[in-house]
This record gives C-alpha cells, structure tokens and sequence, in this order.
C-alpha cells in the first residue's frame, strides 16, 4: 500500500545515529582527456556528500553537469582524478582490481538511463539476471526460481512468461524492470540510478519510480536518483544535490531545496521547468548565454558569467557552501553574513 | 478479454526478423552463398568427377576438346578439367585459410585496442594505420620471394599476415561504440571480467561484421594467391587456379590457340571472388540496417470518397481522415489512424502522446515528407488553397517553406556539416527566388537577430555552435520565408531545460508578432498545455482527445488524457504516491477494434468500448473525445458504473490520501460526473 | 595544424617500416641472399657485382646488425641503393626513375579516371536505390572487382591485341617512336597505353562504386538531408551540395587505403601487357632473383603509395570543416 514518501529527517547531512552512512564521497574530482598534463576537461570539480542507509539522495544537474560521471566514479566504472570514496564508512581505494572489485560491486550496483541500451539484445532475461547471482556466488544450483522471484520482485509476472525474453521482445518500461532486476539480484546496499526513467514514456515513468521506492522501503536500499527533472526529484528524494558544471552547488532536503532554493541556479532550473498549474502564463526568466565549456571554466563561481545576481567578489575563487539552516547548504556568496548586510534589501535569496 | 487481434502468427514474424531469416531472404547471400556452396562441392566431389591426377603428364600436349578431356590437355600433358576440379580444393584452402587467420587478426587487434584503450589502443591504431597503407602485393612479392617452395602455407601465412589491418580497422571502430553502450557498462558494475565482457557480451554483437570481414579477407586472399602464382612466386608445382594461369600464361597458352585455358581458372576465381563478394556485402547490408532494406511493394493512396479537401471554414491546415503506414516484410503498420485535424491561422495547435503514437509520423506524412517505408494509405491535407498530397513534386518543392517550413526532433543533425551556416540559411530563400546577394545578407542578418544569435555566426560551421544556437539556427531558416504554418517535431527534447525554456520564449514572441500558425509536438504535456491554444491528444495512432489548452488542462474528458496528466509528479505541495497508465500500447501492425485504449483504461465499458467501431463525440464547446463515456447513445447506467468503479479502485489505491488542491484521477472523475447531465442535456 | 602533423608523422613512421621492413626480409631467409645469387647466377657474375652484393647486404661489414643497420638507413637517406645484379653494373636508382614515369602516369591517371567513374555510378547507384538499373549495378560492380587484373589484362591482349590487332602487344613505346614529345612519340605512347588502361580502370571501378554507394546510402538516411527536401531544395543542389559533399569524405579516404591494393593489380597489369614500368622491373627483379632491385622498388612504391596517402589527407582537410578544427 502506498503512503506520502516520508519527509527525511533534516539532520541527514551527519545522521544521528552511529550506525555509518552507505556512502560518502569526499572532495571526489575527475578530469578527462590529459595524461598527466594540463588544460584537461574537469567533469566532477571536488564533489563531497553522504547517502544514509535507506536514504535517497536526488542528483540534479543538467547534461554535462557531471552527474553521470559522479555516478560512474562510485560504481569504479571511472578512476577518480583525486578523492575519496567511503563504502559503510570504509574507505574504497581508487583503484581496485580482481576480488577486491568483484566484492565491492556486490554492494554498488547500477541502473542506466536507457533500458534499450543497457540490456545485451543477444541475451535472454534468465542469462542477463543469473549472471550476478552466480559472479556473487549467490546462486543454489539451477537460478531460474532465483531469477523468477527476482522478475516477481519487480512487477514482472508471472515470470515464467518473461525470463525466456530478450529485449527486443520486451516494452521499455519492462526492460527497465530487468534492468532493476538485475541490480537488485547481488542484494546491494547502494543503488545508483542515472536517470532510470528519462528514457521511458511519460506513463510509465511513474510505476518504475514507485517501484524503486517500495524496493528501498522493503529492503533498506540507499540509492543515487540521479535526474534532470526536478520535479521527479522531488518525488523520489529524501534530499537533493544540485550539480553545475562539475560543481555541487546546493544541497538540502528536497521539499526545501525545490520549494525554496538558495542558490541563483537552483532558482533558474526551477523557474524554467514547464508548470501547467502556474496559470498557463510562460514565466520570463532571467539568464545569459550557456553553461560554460568545462575547458576553461572560470576562476570563481562557475555560474557567475550567467548569473542575475553577479558581482565582482563572485569571480574571487570558488565560494564555500554556506549553510542555510535545516541541514540546506548552498554555494554562492550571497549568504556570505558580509555581503548579504551590504545588499540587504536589494536581493530577495 | 481482448480487443487486439494479432495480425500474423508471432513465430513466423520472429523467424523472418532474425538475421539469419534477412540472410535467406537477401538475393545477394542467397546468390553468393550458392555460387561458393557450387565450388566447395567441386572441390569435394574431385575424384569422383574427374578420373585422372591433376599431375600427372601422361597425355599428349594441347590436346582439343574430346569426351575423355572434356577441356583438353596442357603443354605438359596434364588433363585440363582435373586440374580445374583439384585446383578448386586448395584455392579454396588459401581463401578460407588465409582469410580465417586475416580475420582472426583483426578481431585480435580490433577489439584488444577497443577494450583496454589508451596506449594499447594507440599502438595498435598506428600498426593498423601502417599496415594500411602499406602496399600489400608488393610487401608478399617481396616477402614471397624470399621464402620461396616449401608448399602452400607460406604463401597463406603471408597473405594473411599483410591483410587483416582493413578489417582491424573497422572492428576496431565497431567494437569502440560497443564498448560505449551501456550493457557493457553493465555487465562490468555486474561484476565480469574482461575475458567474458570481450567474449560474452561485445562478440557476439560483432558476429555480423567478422562474417563480412572473413568473406572480404578470404576475397583479398584468393586474388593475392593469383596474383603471386602468375608471376612465380610462391610454389608452381602446386595445382591451384592460380598456378594453372601461370602455366598457361608461361607455355604460351594464348598463342597456341588453348584459350579456355587461360579463360577457365580466371573466370573462376572471379566467380569465386564474386560469391566472397556477394556475402561480404549482403552480411553487411543485413547487419548495418542503415545499409539494408530493399524494395517494397508501396500500396497505393486511396483518395477518401468525399473528395480532396473539403473546404472547413477558414482553417488554414485541415487533415482529412489521414490514414499513414509503415510497409513491413510481414505486413502495414498502422501509424496513423483516420486521423482528422484543423489548424487556423495563428494558433499554435500543440499535439500530445508518448513514443510510437504517430504524432511525428502524421506530422511528417501531412507535410510529405514521410520516407519509405512510409506511406500515406489515405485521406487528405489542405494547406490554405494547395491540396498537399496532390501536388506534383515540383509544386510541392515550390510551396514547401514558402508556405509551411519544419523543424525537426533531431537538430543536432541537421545542419550540414560541410557547409557554412551561411550556405545554409541562403539555400533555402535561393530555392524559392531570393537571389540578390544584399537582400540574401540582409535577411539573415534580420533572421538571427529575430532568434537571439550573434550574426557573426553565419560564417561558422555547425560543429562550431552548441545545441542551442544550432535549434535556433535552423528555427531562423524555418523563419526565412515567413510561411504559414511551422511544424515543429519535439524541437527542444534534445536540450537543456534552461535553453528549452529560452528558446520557447523566441518561438511564442516570434508567432505573435508574425502570426505564424504552428504544430508543436511533444511527449510533454505539461509543457504543451502551458504554450498552446488548442491540444491534441494521440494515442495508438488516433488523435483521442482536442480541446483548447486550458480546457483541456481543467477538464480533460478523455481517461487517457485524465491519466497521462496525473502522470507527472507536481513540483508543488505535499508529495504523495501517484501512480501512472499500466500496460502498454497495443502494437499498430494489429487490427484495433474499438478503442485503442481499451485495456489500459481505468474507467471501460466491456461489451461497448471493445466492440464497437471508435467514433470521436463531442463534449464541450471545442472539445471532442474518442470515447464511449461521452456517446449518447450509451446508457448512463453504464458510463455510472464504470466510473463508480474506478473511483473505487482508486479510492483503494490512494487510501484516502487525496489532500485538499491535488488533482488526481479521482477528483476528475469526480467532476466529471457532475458535468455529465449537463452535456446531455446539450446534446440531446 | 595538429591533424596535419599527426599524419605526417604516420608518414614518415611508415616509410621507416617499410625501409626497415627491406633490412629484415632477406635477413630472415635461411642461409644468405648472395650465395642463393651466386648459385643462381653460376660464375656468370662480374667478380664486383659480387662485392657490391656482398656490400650491399652487409657481409663485408664485420660490425653488430644495429651498425649494419644504420648505414642502409644512412644510404637511403642519400639516395644510394647499390647497383643492380640483372643489370649490373646500372646503379639500382637510375633503374627505379627510369620506370617512374611510366607508372606514375599509367597508375596515376587511371586511378583517378577510375576514382572520378566510380564514385559518380555510385552516386547514381545510391541515390537512385531501388530502381532495376542502380540495384543491377552492384553485382556487376563486384564481379568486376573480383577478377583477377592480370587474368582480365591476358584476356584484353588476347583478343584485342592478338586476334584484332588494334593494339601492339607490349611494351609503352615502339621500338623507333621518333623524337621524345612529337606527335608520333605520343600517339605511340597513348596507344601503348590503352590496354592496360583499360585493364585497371575496368577491374577497379567497381570497388569505388560499391564505397561510394555505401555512402551514399548513409547519408540519405541523415537528418540534414531531409532538412534539406524539406526547404524545397532543388534535387540538383541537394546532390551535390548535401549528398555528395558528404559522401565523398569516407570515399575519399577510403582512396588512400586502397591505393596500395590498386597498385598491387597495377604492377601485374604492367606484367602483362611488359609496360616498363615499376612493377614490371620488381616482377624482372624477382625472376632474377635482384635483390638490390627488388628492394629499392619496394620501398618506391611504398613511397609513392605514401605520398598519395598524405596528398590524400591534404584534400580531405579543405573538404572537410571538422578535420580544419582537429575535431574529426
């Protein structure tokens, strides 16, 4: 039976109990296309946060803003630059290899954006979920009551009709039902989802969504929603990060980061999201140019060169994330108690 | 219970859309297939065919045609036609040979270089990119002239030494964009390990290209053995085609006379070399489907009995009962259903649905633009005074952006590369007889300042620009000639929601200012409901509901509408579980009776909506729905109960957690009710 | 810039292969090239025929293979080659730019002509696809390009020249063609000519057809072909501004690949038809057994193969925008 999706507690930024957090990443950086050299494009810019155990986090960024490379830096589908991964507390080294890495995917596992994609064609469901129950030495002899619960687990019954498939005989929404499978079948305790619902119609996005949800709440999962749509985010999330241009620039609960954000490009993204409800009158919004080439990002703020509210102090290094109160941070000098006494009055943030 | 009845059996339709169905079906594998299938058998069959040895110089010199040598005897003596039949079993040996071990490089090398990337990519790339260009026949002369006799193999050990880096280099590019897609991604986070993600996952989607490249090898290596034999490198005590021209070519065949010869094992291998062909290219052609579909049989257009066009009112667009397909192998898809819209003048009609619904098919079909396998089975498209499927094609170039111009879904790509944005914005005026440079200049100086570009771009190229600028540019192309009508094909999908947001602000400024009347088609409803006047609604094909943008958005009539708009999940208030539409569309190469939506809805009437044929009602003022609910003649008892029904069942699914200003499906239906009695009253 | 220096880097790597190539081959042999010579030759060689063949392959030279090595590189660098054994004692380069011309210009030429024929009945074979006689094209095209040069050339010869007598039967020249560069001089030349012409344009026509098709076919499918139908684009335009502009870019760069094939059917036409050219000499280099020869023509055609290559890239950079930006 569905219920509200419970407001998260604030104080998630430290849990109160003692009990570690799932994951935490600590000033994580990547910078593509240089072999040691300089001028290489910098695609995750010291990205920190922590997902409690049965927590979302909504990853929100628009493409290009990194979030697909975070989620690949956790899942060690990409080396990190420079950072720090913890798993449970434990730190993940950056390189891993062999059983290490075999042992540490069993707890990371992954849902991509496109299920037309991510499923081999050539391979029968059964093949596709058996895998991870034998590299993980989970399977007892013969998977396919393995496989078939799995099927069950994510709305796919009766199994039997399904576990012979191959992709192409599969809807979208049904493949990326296999798709969760899949990641569920090594039974991890991080999901990160990049984007698993961009790809499907609208009319189904919202089943694959409520199926994640019950899947957190049945079995405890944390996961990375990662998405472009802020209003998904607010469905899905406990909390939201923002993401520009490889940076994290705000990050809270996620009724008040959507409701009441506090960074300029927060407040840009929501006010350029379609609402039907808002009187049916296109809202003029307020921004320059494009997101900036990750090449040559500039010194300070990387929104400043679009940002309504620029002043000169903005392109004096990246600021800090400056705490708003409930447990919601945001990157802009705005909140910095110095100026805002200076512009008191003249910025509403 | 079912409303779809499949079309054709299922097996059948699987069998013929597997590769090897496509392969038996191609005439060319069909043809090089048999012709090699011909050779492998001659080969085999040798003894039996042919009595003597090969070797053996027994006969008398040049002898003629008789029933004993049916091709006569060598200058040495040799029977003609046992030197054919055996000559056939090692020519094939240094085909398949040499070809198997050239392929088994390149797949080697191909995908070593694809999956572990960086520096052993880039030392692979360089030797491919040698061996390339390297000149293969002179390289094995020069090799082959040093390791002279010592049987076939050297001689297949060269060639397939020197000819694999052709096939490395497009294995290698093939199996770069396999490592990108996501399923390998996948299987990593999984946990294999490379030996089963490159044998695994990533060759066998590979098989296709092996197999055109084996066949491209073996062709390479059968003409480099010729070519090697006829100038006496390698070993001409060997019987191969090969050997047997050199022989003719060095006992002076020709000038005795023994044509055949000389025309026998040419023709041969050429044949040989023609059946490699034929597979290389017909395994391609099946496994690239850009490459692939042959001819279809195209159904004509049937015009609609009523005539072209009749004349509605001053809708400056009307479509007529426009029915469009897709002709398949196994039979039409049905994209597009009786489908029946008008645009006026100035509106911006916005129409509605999820992927597969016909919305960019009908789009396309009613502006002609629709490729084979596409085509228009019926109905009729009037733009202002021009009948559209009518015209002939140069009409229809005349009337094309002088009265209604495009843009599409994919702009990224559909700017031509190679050419100047400035080209690019002039063809399309130039087309239509604005050739006087200033104007030219002028214009699209007008035209980029109208769409918020910096002029100086229209000497760029489209590389040079970033998604944004390019939607822009070509929204400024479509501006060029001021037409009527703009169709614009999910023109910001592919874009960030800021830039989306930016770009539908210049296209909202620039239709008022102008009048221009639009099509804007999206999967986005929300977005759709905020920019239209009117919207309609397709589902399977059918356009299901039209009513004016806020109508529409306040009192959608048809269930799916009503269920699609509670699809996406509120940026506002308290959060609660919605839930969307289960199911799925049924497929259109289906017969639909009744309505499309039938088994997905929450609020059917078995025994009404899947049975009887789908009609389109009237609900409000400007607002129609094809559905039952709003037919008058369908008892009200009926309609009661389908909705009681519904309510129930999302009373129990929603546990009363409807909370005061949400909109759900309950409460639509809750109004709906209420406005039930008045419209029937309206309509009786 | 960077796009321009990276080939000519792959330039001058492969060049090093090549003559690096030519060192190692006849070192690989079992026992050593000049007693294989010797044997051949049987005392009927110059006594300094021998010591340049012994020079030649480094038996004199007492020093490392890495010494012997580097002076071949050092004598390539200056143009030295030795002297050739068939011909002795005719320095080896004076035999090489004898034959030059004539390959460069049989080869040359008809590739072009063949390149130019082929890519434009695979635009119409591509653009027209589905119509019997654009579709009828592609088994012809690689029946043509399946059949062995050589085998086709002996056939031309045969019936052309042997039977009909409408050509001469060999050689580029006749015998007493008058003065260099008159009017008999060329007619001969250009009648010498024909045959093997006609042998290479008709046996590789058809692979530049089939690329050229294949392209085509690809870009009809692209987005900005139908952009361009729809703003009513005359057909003539949208051929040759939109397909074959981009159509040709893969072609053309699968011309410098297959140009070291195309030479390879070059140098068995030139066999045939005994056109003095470079693959005739490495066919007579390798009959008697001259290995000095055969190695100097090696690397010329690799040469030649090479510069093409690059002239090739050179093209394709004004063709095409994206490669200007070293973004290709």
């Amino acid at each position: 039976m569905s219920q509200p999706v419970t407001p998260s507690s604030t104080e998630v930024q430290s849990p109160p109990s003692s009990a570690p957090n799932t994951l935490e990443i600590v000033n994580l950086r990547k910078v593509f296309g240089t072999r040691g050299k300089a001028g290489g494009v910098v695609a995750v810019n010291d990205v920190s946060f922590a997902i409690a155990r049965g927590e979302v986090l909504g990853l929100v960024g628009e493409s290009g803003s990194g979030k697909s490379t975070i989620a690949r830096l956790i899942a060690h589908l990409y080396t990190p630059t420079a950072g720090e991964i913890r798993l449970g507390g434990q730190p993940v080294p950056n390189r891993l290899g062999g059983a290490a890495l075999r042992k540490f995917r069993k707890h990371v596992q992954m849902i991509f954006q496109d299920p037309y994609a991510s499923l081999n064609p050539l391979h029968p469901v059964r093949y596709t979920l058996s895998r991870p129950l034998k590299i993980h030495g989970l399977a007892r002899g013969n998977t396919d009551a393995q496989v078939g619960s799995l099927l069950e687990r994510v709305g796919l019954s009766p199994a039997a009709t399904y576990i012979a498939k191959r992709p192409f005989e599969l809807s979208g929404g049904q493949r990326q039902r296999v798709g969760i499978a899949r990641a569920l079948a090594a039974s991890p305790e991080l999901i990160l989802a990049d984007e698993p619902t961009s790809a499907l119609d609208v009319s189904i996005r919202l089943d694959v969504m409520n199926l994640m949800l019950d899947l957190k709440d049945q079995e405890g999962l944390s996961m990375l929603f990662i998405t472009h749509d802020l209003a998904g985010a607010r469905y899905m999330s406990d909390r939201v990060a923002v993401l520009y241009a490889g940076t994290l620039v705000e990050i809270g609960p996620a009724v008040e980061v959507i409701d009441r954000p506090q960074h300029p490009y927060t407040q840009l993204l929501k006010s350029a999201a379609p609402k039907p409800d808002a009187g049916l009158v296109p809202e003029e919004i307020e921004a320059r140019g494009e997101v900036p080439d990750l090449k040559t990002l500039p010194p300070g703020c990387p929104f400043e060169p679009r940002c309504p509210h620029a002043m000169p102090e903005c392109k004096d290094g990246l600021p800090k994330m400056y705490d708003v109160g409930g447990g919601h941070t945001a990157r802009c000098i705005l909140h910095d108690p110095a100026i805002r006494a200076r512009k008191q009055g003249l910025v509403g943030v | 219970m079912t409303a779809v009845i499949p079309a054709a059996t299922v097996p059948r339709r699987a069998w013929k859309n597997t590769s090897l169905g496509r392969f038996f079906r191609n005439p060319r594998s069909v043809a090089g297939a048999g012709l090699l299938l011909l050779f492998v058998l001659l080969a085999l069959l040798a003894p039996v065919l042919t009595p003597y040895n090969p070797n053996s110089l027994q006969f008398d010199a040049f002898m003629g045609f008789s029933a004993q040598h049916p091709l006569g005897t060598t200058a040495l003596g040799q029977d003609i036609f046992s030197q054919f039949v055996y000559g056939a079993r090692l020519t094939l040996l240094v085909g398949s040979a040499a070809g198997l071990i050239a392929t088994f490089l390149s797949v080697t090398f191909g995908l070593a270089a694809a999956y572990f990337g960086g520096r052993v990519d880039e030392a692979i790339n360089t030797l491919i990119n040698v061996f390339l260009v390297l000149p293969g026949l002179p390289l094995i002369i020069v090799a082959a002239a040093f390791i002279r006799g010592g049987g076939v193999w050297p001689v297949i050990l060269v060639i397939g030494l020197t000819g694999w880096a052709f096939g490395a280099r497009v294995l290698r590019s093939q199996a770069l964009a396999l490592r990108e897609r996501d399923f390998i991604a996948a299987a990593t986070v999984a946990g294999e390990g490379p030996i089963r993600i490159i044998f695994v996952e990533m060759l066998p989607n590979m098989a296709g290209l092996i197999a055109a490249n084996f066949f491209g090898a073996a062709l390479y290596a059968v003409l480099s053995e010729a070519g090697l034999s006829f100038i006496g490198v390698g070993d001409v005590s060997l019987v191969t085609w090969g050997t047997m021209l050199y022989w003719a070519q060095a006992k002076g065949a020709l000038l005795q006379g023994a044509w055949w010869w000389v025309a026998l094992p040419g023709l041969s291998i050429a044949l040989l070399g023609t059946s490699f062909a034929l597979l290389n290219f017909a395994v391609d052609e099946i496994s690239n489907p850009k490459l692939g579909g042959g001819r279809l049989k195209m159904p004509r257009r049937t015009v609609s009995a009523a005539g072209p066009a009749p004349v509605a009112g001053d809708a400056l667009l009307a479509i007529n009962d426009l029915n469009v397909g897709y002709v398949t192998p196994t039979g039409t898809v049905r994209a597009v259903r009786d489908v029946t819209l008008e645009v006026q003048p100035g509106e911006l009609l916005g129409l509605a649905g999820e992927s597969g619904c016909g919305k960019s098919t009908l789009a396309f079909a009613a502006t002609r633009l629709l490729d084979p396998p596409g085509a228009v089975l019926g109905g009729s498209v009037r733009l202002a005074e021009h009948d559209l499927l009518a015209l002939s094609p140069e009409e229809l170039r005349q009337v094309r952006w002088k009265e209604f111009s495009i843009v599409f879904q994919a702009s990224m790509s559909v700017l031509n590369p190679v050419l100047k944005i400035r080209e690019q914005v002039y063809d399309a005026m130039q087309a239509h007889g604005v050739t006087d440079k200033a104007k030219l200049d002028a214009r699209a100086r007008e035209l980029f300042d109208l769409v918020g570009i910096q002029t100086s771009y229209l000497d760029a190229y489209p590389h040079q620009l970033s998604g944004g600028m390019k939607q822009r540019v070509v929204i400024a192309i479509a501006l060029a000639l001021e037409p009527k009508l703009i169709v614009m094909d999910e023109p910001t999908t592919a874009l960030d929601v800021v830039v989306q947001r930016q770009i539908l602000q210049e296209i909202n400024d620039v239709r008022r200012r102008l009048g221009i009347s639009i099509i804007f088609i999206t999967h986005d409803l929300s977005l759709l409901v905020e920019m239209s006047d009117r919207v309609a609604i397709m589902y399977a094909g059918e356009v299901v509901e039209q009513a004016p943008a806020h109508q529409l958005y306040a009192h959608p009539a048809h269930p799916y509408t009503q269920q699609l708009m509670n699809s996406f999940p509120p940026m506002t208030g308290p959060r609660t579980r919605r839930s969307g539409i289960p199911g799925k569309p049924p497929p259109l190469s289906a017969e639909i009776v009744g309505c499309p939506f039938f088994e997905r809805c929450t609020k059917r009437m078995p025994g009404v909506c899947d049975v009887k044929p789908l009609q389109t009602f009237p609900v409000a003022e400007h607002q129609t729905a094809a559905c039952f609910l709003y037919d008058p003649t369908v008892s009200p008892a009926l309609k009661g109960n389908a909705i009681r029904e519904s309510q129930i069942n999302a009373g129990q699914s929603n546990a009363g957690q409807i909370s005061a200003g949400q909109i759900s499906a309950g409460q639509i239906s809750a109004g709906e009710v209420s406005r039930e009695p008045a419209r029937n009253a309206k309509l009786n | 810039m960077s796009y321009l220096l990276r080939k000519l880097g792959i330039f001058v790597f492969t060049l090093w292969v090549a003559a690096t190539l030519n060192f190692i081959l006849p070192r690989l042999v079992p026992g050593d090239p000049v007693s294989v010579m010797l044997a051949k030759y049987q005392g009927r060689l110059d006594p300094s025929a021998v010591d340049a063949l012994k020079i030649a392959y480094g038996l004199n030279d007492l020093g490392s293979p890495i010494s012997q090595y580097f002076t071949y590189l050092g004598n390539l660098l200056r143009g030295d080659f030795g002297r050739s054994i068939s011909l002795f004692p005719t320095p080896v380069i004076d035999v090489v730019l004898r034959a030059l011309p004539y390959t460069l210009g049989l080869v040359g030429i008809t590739t072009i002509i063949s390149f130019v024929l082929g890519s434009g009945l695979g635009l119409y074979s591509g653009w027209r696809r589905g119509r019997a006689g654009a579709d009828a094209v592609v088994p012809a095209a690689l029946f043509l390009s399946s059949m062995p040069y050589f085998w086709f050339g002996l056939l031309l010869l045969y019936v052309l020249a042997f039977q009909l007598k409408w050509f001469p039967l060999s050689g580029a020249l006749d015998p007493f063609p008058g003065d260099a560069y008159s009017a008999g001089w060329w007619s001969s030349l250009a009648r010498h000519a024909v045959l093997p012409v006609l042998t290479i344009l008709v046996t590789s026509v058809g692979g530049w057809l089939i690329t050229m098709r294949n392209n085509v076919i690809s870009v009809a499918s692209e987005d900005y072909l139908a952009f361009a139908r729809a703003k009513g684009l005359s057909e003539g335009r949208i051929v040759n501004r939109y397909v074959l502009r981009n159509a040709l870019l893969p072609s053309f760069t699968a011309f410098g690949m297959s140009l070291g094939f195309v030479v390879g059917g070059s140098i068995l036409t030139e066999i045939v038809f005994s056109y003095p050219g470079l693959g005739y000499y490495l066919y007579q280099s390798v009959t008697n057994l001259d290995y000095p020869l055969m190695q100097a023509l090696f690397f010329f055609i690799a040469l030649a193969v090479l510069l093409a290559n690059l002239l090739v890239d050179l093209i394709n950079v004004i063709l095409d925008p994206r490669i200007r930006e070293g973004r290709a």
